[in-house]
This record gives structure tokens, sequence and C-alpha cells, in this order.
């Protein structure tokens, strides 16, 4: 029993994981809270739904379809967007307000398109099942925690060692500094959003094929996102990863204890004290307690 | 004669820096103590140590021989501590008069009660308050600029408009974070003779400087310090005498 | 004609909404989002006051806003502690986790909401008397906070946005400004919530979420921050304009979302085109600017902050 809790609770922290580390991706190199992911997130899975259903395309067509527009997507709006706030140098609040309500632009416009009924990707989402010890483990869960692996672990290989990923960091880290070792810190905003669009896109896949989506579910969903990159600490993208599958974690487990009804305040609760109490983060708060720092 | 300010065995450490290496120091009222040394010295984070911005980790600091550890920034600066700062830090959206409005030690307009319930009691203060602006602004040779905002002046008027505003305390204590650096002649004339009035007037002045021969103009004496630490104290010319402070000091 | 009264009832109680939030956000720099969940606060509070406690409405409507304006130390005591984005991020879970208790107590009915209030005014002209009260309370609110900014208090109110530190130095308590700025805005946001209440007679949790602060964030910065006029302005377009189309008689399936389109795409508009707001702002306590040489003034940059 507490085996399943573990395993359904991980499973379904995929999704959250992918646009956690997206969330937290954009942050740590443009410093923006990107409000404007839930947009991108409903753009992906609705072209998603739409390659499939009125274009009745295989699956992997779908889903490049998908990507191509929200990577286009995500490439406008910092681009053209965010390249015209950073030329009025507009505050962090203005870039709050921009991208909150471009999302909600785009919930409305798929909203006039494809209505309020939420519906998943595939008409059908049997997924077969087989017990694994005592767990029952579905094709569903094993695709999503495969994914969410190879791309995870792409993404590290990818920051770790490839050139551009190494921009990104030293971009995030000081960009006037970086400026001055010939990187284009434009580039690294653009190149940050669109593995962010990636990102997101299969994880509204994995999400789209098991849970019914409706055009306003992405503005609910990123407040999680949100929550694991706050906790994870801000700048470490790896860590709100990990916070994510803790936060999965707490929620599986937390419908034992109390009463479900209650757990998304458990959640806005941790969510409000962390941020005012530790907002370098979790980790650091520990590092700055054992002393290691003042 | 009482003194207006003492450190006694004050530290302060931000993570592996120093910059206040067990300071033992007194300001006394009438005194213009200089406070020299290279930059990092410690210097800044003294005057921040002293007006409460930061907390020391451990000695005890007193204003009138009752210790002040525990009191906020702005309760301190109640009690009669003011200081300038070496970026200056007005209030550029306001006017020059209402920079130092603001600055009054007692200002009834902060209180919303006074503001909802007793508009004709503040208005009067407000018109005491003024007067004494003026007068503050008249002795620094702007008082016909009362009404200009301030991010339209020169540096230099800036500077002056921030000794006024910190003079606006009335205080026994006053802190200024290196008023000379970067002003013209004319302006560095009226700093001078403002400061020698004050401390006429019985404030304990500290100045931080860097320019030597403002602190031997003005300054009664100094402390040198290096490194978080007191390295020397004593005349001015004593001090510029020393060969090995010169030396740390041009390195 | 009863559309027309609603709506512009609306636009009274969302004039309110914007000025006081202006309070906070434009004058006082305290970037917070919660506004919507003080006058949920006040809604509530008066609502189930008149209804359980046979309180007397116009008392509970000001019980409400007392209320709403004692809530707001927790989002004063959390700016205390951080600012800028981090405060922004902060507001959101507070106005979140709030709306999650409403969601799930028994006593506010929950996520099916308050029904049969009881109404302020009766009778036949209801709607008008109803407009005429809310209007003069705008009026009267939008005056206040005019006075209060422009006056001595005001100042404190810029010298803190402007540099908190610095004031503190000179022995200004920003604390409890930040508390006081708190207090107003979110108790004037939770009268405003009591006189919807009483007139809609109708409340659910849905009403106070995420999208209402966007809205009433989008009034202020369209209208003008730190404008007396602007949050006017900024309500009377933001509410206008969208529910102008239901004059088009389209179904309602396409007639909500491009509401949404039309109010989001103008909102875009202006971040683009007029960023200061459609009047812009003058702070209150600038001086006259004088005319310098040629040159532009020197002087160091301000600080970058929240």
């Amino acid at each position: 029993m507490i085996l399943q809790i573990i395993w359904t609770s991980i499973t379904s922290s995929s999704y959250y994981i992918l646009f956690a580390v997206s969330f937290a991706l954009v942050l740590k190199v443009t410093k923006i809270w990107n409000f404007a992911q839930p947009g991108f997130m409903t753009t992906a899975f609705y072209m998603m739904y739409w390659a499939t259903n009125n274009l009745s395309l295989p699956i992997p067509l779908s889903l490049s379809i998908a990507l191509i527009i929200t990577i286009l997507a995500s490439w406008a709006v910092d681009k053209y967007a965010f390249g015209a706030l950073r030329r009025m140098k507009s505050g962090g609040f203005t870039f709050f307000i921009f991208t909150l309500i471009f999302s909600e632009f785009v919930a409305y416009l798929f909203t006039l398109l494809f209505g309020t009924e939420p519906f998943t990707v595939f008409p059908n989402i049997f997924s077969p099942v087989i017990p694994v010890g005592g767990i029952v483990v579905s094709y569903w869960d094993l695709r999503a925690v495969t994914i969410t692996g190879i791309l995870l672990a792409g993404l590290y290989a990818f920051l770790r060692w490839s050139k551009p990923g190494r921009f990104l960091i030293a971009v995030s880290n000081n960009d006037r500094l970086a400026e001055l070792y010939g990187i284009s810190s434009r580039q690294a905003y653009t190149l940050s959003m669109v593995l962010a669009g990636i990102l997101c896109t299969f994880g509204m896949y994995i999400l789209g094929t098991k849970i019914a989506v409706h055009t306003h579910l992405s503005l609910s969903l990123i407040l999680f996102a949100v929550a694991a990159t706050v906790m994870g600490g801000i700048g470490n993208v790896f860590s709100a990863a990990m916070a994510a599958v803790f936060l999965s974690l707490l929620q599986g487990f937390s419908v034992l204890i109390i009463p479900s009804r209650w757990q998304n305040l458990l959640l806005y609760f941790f969510f409000f004290m962390v941020i005012i109490t530790m907002p370098s983060g979790f980790l650091s708060f520990v590092r700055t307690m054992k002393g290691r720092r003042e | 004669m009482a003194d207006t300010v003492r450190l006694e065995k004050v530290n302060k450490r931000f993570g592996g820096v120093v910059v206040a290496d067990n300071i033992d120091m007194m300001l006394n009222a009438g005194d213009i103590i200089g406070l020299i040394g290279p930059n990092g010295a410690g210097k800044t984070s003294l005057f921040n140590l002293i007006s409460g911005i930061v907390t020391p980790n451990s000695g005890t600091i007193y204003f009138q021989d009752k210790p002040i550890n525990e009191l906020s920034v702005y309760q301190r600066a109640r009690l009669g501590i003011s200081r300038t700062w070496q970026n200056i830090r007005l209030f550029q959206s306001m006017s020059v008069i209402d920079n130092l409005l603001i600055g009054s030690r007692e200002y009834k307009g902060e209180s919303i009660w006074q503001t909802l319930f007793k508009p004709n009691d503040l208005k009067r203060y407000s018109g005491a308050l003024k007067e004494k602006a003026l007068h503050l602004l008249e002795r620094v040779g702007l008082a016909d600029q009362w009404d200009t905002q301030v991010s339209e002046f020169p540096y230099g008027q800036q500077k002056l408009v921030g000794l006024a505003r910190a003079l606006m305390n009335d205080g026994t204590c006053l802190l200024l974070d290196e008023p000379m650096a970067g002003v013209e002649a004319d302006v560095y004339d009226t700093m001078k003779a403002v400061v020698r009035e004050e401390a006429k007037a019985g404030r304990a002045i500290c100045v931080i400087e860097h320019a030597i021969s403002f602190v031997k103009d003005l300054c009664d004496s100094a402390v040198f310090m290096f490194n978080g630490q007191i390295i020397a104290k004593g005349s001015v010319d004593d001090l510029l005498k020393n060969k090995e402070l010169t030396e740390i000091y041009f390195g | 004609m009863e559309f027309i009264y609603s709506t512009l009832i609306m636009i009274g109680l969302y004039i309110i909404l914007a000025s006081s939030f202006d309070l906070i956000l434009g004058h006082g720099g305290l970037i917070s989002i919660a506004h919507p969940i003080f006058v949920a606060l006040g809604a509530y509070a008066s609502a189930l006051l008149s209804m359980h406690f046979g309180i007397p409405i116009v008392l509970s409507i000001l019980l409400g806003a007392v209320f709403a304006a004692i809530a707001s130390i927790g989002l004063a005591l959390a700016s205390l502690r951080v600012s800028g984005d981090y405060l922004l991020i902060a507001s959101i879970g507070f106005q979140l986790g709030i709306l999650q208790v409403i969601k799930n107590v028994d006593f506010t009915g929950g996520p099916s909401g308050l029904s049969d209030i009881p109404s302020l005014i009766e009778g036949t002209a209801r709607s008008l008397s109803y407009l005429i009260v809310v209007v003069a309370v705008a009026l009267a609110v939008v005056l206040l906070i005019r006075w209060i900014v422009k006056g001595d208090y005001g100042r404190a109110i810029t010298g803190m946005r402007d540099d908190e530190i610095a004031l503190t130095a000179l022995g200004r308590n920003s604390m409890s400004i930040k508390i006081t700025i708190f207090a107003l805005g979110c108790g004037l946001a939770g009268l405003a919530g009591g006189l919807y209440a009483h007139y809609f007679l109708y409340l659910t949790p849905e009403q106070f979420e995420i999208i209402e602060s966007a809205a009433i964030l989008t009034m202020v910065v369209v209208g003008g921050m730190k404008s007396t006029w602007g949050p006017v302005i900024g309500a009377l377009l933001i509410v206008a304009l969208p529910q102008s189309i239901k004059f088009l008689d389209l179904p309602p399936s396409i007639n909500a979302p491009l509401q949404g389109l039309l109010y989001t795409a103008l909102v875009m508009f202006f971040l683009f085109a007029r960023p200061q707001g459609l009047v812009g702002a003058k702070a209150a306590h600038s001086g006259r600017t004088k005319h310098t040489k040629g040159n532009e003034s020197a002087g160091p940059r301000r600080d970058k902050n929240g």
C-alpha cells in the first residue's frame, strides 16, 4: 500500500518535474518568473490534441507539430515581448503582469477554439497494467518515468557539457560578465525559453494522456511549479526537480493523515512560509543553519 | 564629560570577512573625529553598526551611557543619531524641502491617527517644521531652490541637501560618510563651515574621509582603521607623520 | 436597464478596489496581488455576520472591512521579511491559501458559496439607490486616498518607496507604515466586498481567484499607477469595454472567451504602447523641475528595487 502510494506519487510527479524544471530554468537564466509558461503548456496540449484528433496524425507526428509550434511561440514571446520589456527597462512587476495576461489570453483563445469541455489527448486513455512486486505499474507510468528521465538526463548533459549549455549557466550566474566574454545573453535567454517549451510539451503529453485537460488547467498547475522552484532554491534547476518529487510525495501521503480537501491548503501554507523564511530555498537554508555561512 | 557614543569590544564578521575587530572607540560632544583608512577597512561598517543597520556579533554600543544594541535603526535615529551616506540616498522623487521635512527627528505626519483625526494640529506642526527646514537650507545656500526636485541637482548640491537633511535630526551624534568626495570648492567650503558650527553647538561628529586636506583642516583627531581594526588613534598631525600608516594607506 | 445598473455598480466597486490597490502597490511600492482575498474576507464576514448574528447590515459591512484590515497583518508581516518578486509570489500563496480555507469550511458554504444574503437596500428603486451609495463611497475613497497621499503621511510613504533604509535612518518607522498601508488598502477592499455581497446577494470562492487579482492589477496599470484618477479610469475601461460586446448578442460560448480576449489584448496593448498608463504618474511630492543649462541633470542613479 505504502509502496503503491510512493510509486504513484513518483510517476505523477513526472509532469510536475518537467513543468518545475522549465520554470526554474527560465527563472535562473532570465530572472523572469515566467507566468507565460501556462500559455505555452496550453498551446502544446491543444496543438497535440488537434493534430491527433482533427488531423488524425500518429502521436510522434502530433508531438512534433506541438513541439514546433510551442518552440516558435516561446521564441517569439522572448524575442518580441520580453525583448521589448527589457528595452523599456521594465520592472519584474511588469513582466509578471504581461506573462500572466499572456497566459490568460492563450486560455481564452483556446476556449474560443475548443470550448470549455476538458479532454485528454486520446479519447481512450486506458493503459494496460502489470503487477510488479506488490505494486501495480501501468504502461503510462513507464512512459512517464522514461520520458522524464531521458529529458532530465539530456538537460543535465546539455548544461554540463555542451557549449550552449555552459553559456546558459554563465549568463545565469552573471550576465554582464558573460557578455564581456563574448557570450550573448539574449541568445541565452531565448535558448532557455525554447528548452522550457520543449520540456513543457513533453510534460503536457504525459499529463494529457492521463488527465483531462481544459484551457485554464495550466494556470493552476503552474503554482506547483512555482512552489517546487521556490523550495528547491531559486537558481537550482535540479533541486527544483527534487522538490517537485517531494511535493508530489507529500501530496500522496498527506491523504493518509489529512482529508484530501485540505491538501491544497497545506501546499499553499508551506509555500508561503518557505518563501518568506527561506527565499534562497530549503537547501541553502539548511546550509546556513549548519553554520557554514554567516 | 560623558561620551555621546561609545563602542566597547565590538566585533562583526560577514562570513569570512571581519569588518570590526574588537573595536573600542568614543565620540564626544564637540569633537570632530576623522575616520580614515584604505577602502574596505570597515569604516562604513562602523557607521552601520552605530546607526543600527548591522548588529554586532559581540560587544556593546552605548549612546549617552545607555546600551543601544537592542534598538532598531529608526529608534536610534530618534535618540539623536543621524548620518549621511556615501551614495547620498536622497529621495529622488521628492523635492528638496520634502527630503528635509521627512528627516526631522520627530515627524508627526508619520502617524496616520494624526493625519486622519488631527489635521489642524498637524498643519500647525508642519508649518513650524518647514520654517526649520528653510533655515537649514539657508545655511547650505539652497533656500531659494527649496521646491526643486532633487533629481535635478548636480552631485555636489545633492550632497548639501543630504547634509541639511541629516541636520534636521538636531541630534547629538552626526556621522558623515565621505561628505567631500567629488564636490566642488564652494560646496566644500560650505560643508566645512556647517560642520564646524555643528561641533561648536555640541554635537559629536565623526567623518569618514579620504581627502587628507579636509581631515587636517577640520578634525581634532583621527582614527585609522585597517582590516576591521583600529590601528592608530591620535591627532591628525601625528597620524600623518607615522610612516607605517602612510604605507598602508598609499601602499 | 438592470444590466446597466449592475455594470455601473461593478465599476463603482472596482474603482474602490483599484484605488485602494494603487495605494498599496503604486504609492507604497508593496508588491502584493492578494487584493481580491480581502474583498472576499470583507464580503463573507459581512454576509455571515448579518445572516447569523442579526447584525444590521451597515454595521456588518463596516465590521467586514475591519476584519479584512486585521487579516492584512499576515501579508504586512510577510512584506517586512521579503520584497519585490518574492513578496509577489508570497502574496499569491497567501491568497490561494485563504481561498482554500473558504472553499473547505462549512460555514462559508464551501465551494458552492453563500446565497440568500440580505440586501442592504430594498424596494423598487433598489438598483438606483445602491448605485448612488456605491458612487458616493467610491468618490469618498478616491478623495480620502488622495488626501492621505498628498499630505505629510504621503511624504513618508514616498520616502519608504524611494529608499526604505535611508528613511529608517532618519527616524521613521517604516514597519508601521507598511502595516498601516496594508490595513488601509485591504480594509477598503473589504468595504467594497461588503457592498458587493449585499447587492449581488451571492458569493462563491471562484469570484476571488488570481484572475481577479490580474483584473485589478491591470486596472491600475492601464489607468496609471500613483495617480488619483488613473485607477478610476482604469476601472471604467477594463469593466466597460468587455461588457460592451454583450450588446452584440453573441452566444455565451463565444461571448465569454471573446470578452476575455478583448480584455487581455487591451492590457497587453497598454503594457507596450503606453506603459505609464493613461494618466501618467506625477509623484505626490515631486518638486518643480528647474531649467538647467541644457544638460541632463547629474546626480546618482536611483537604487533599483522591487
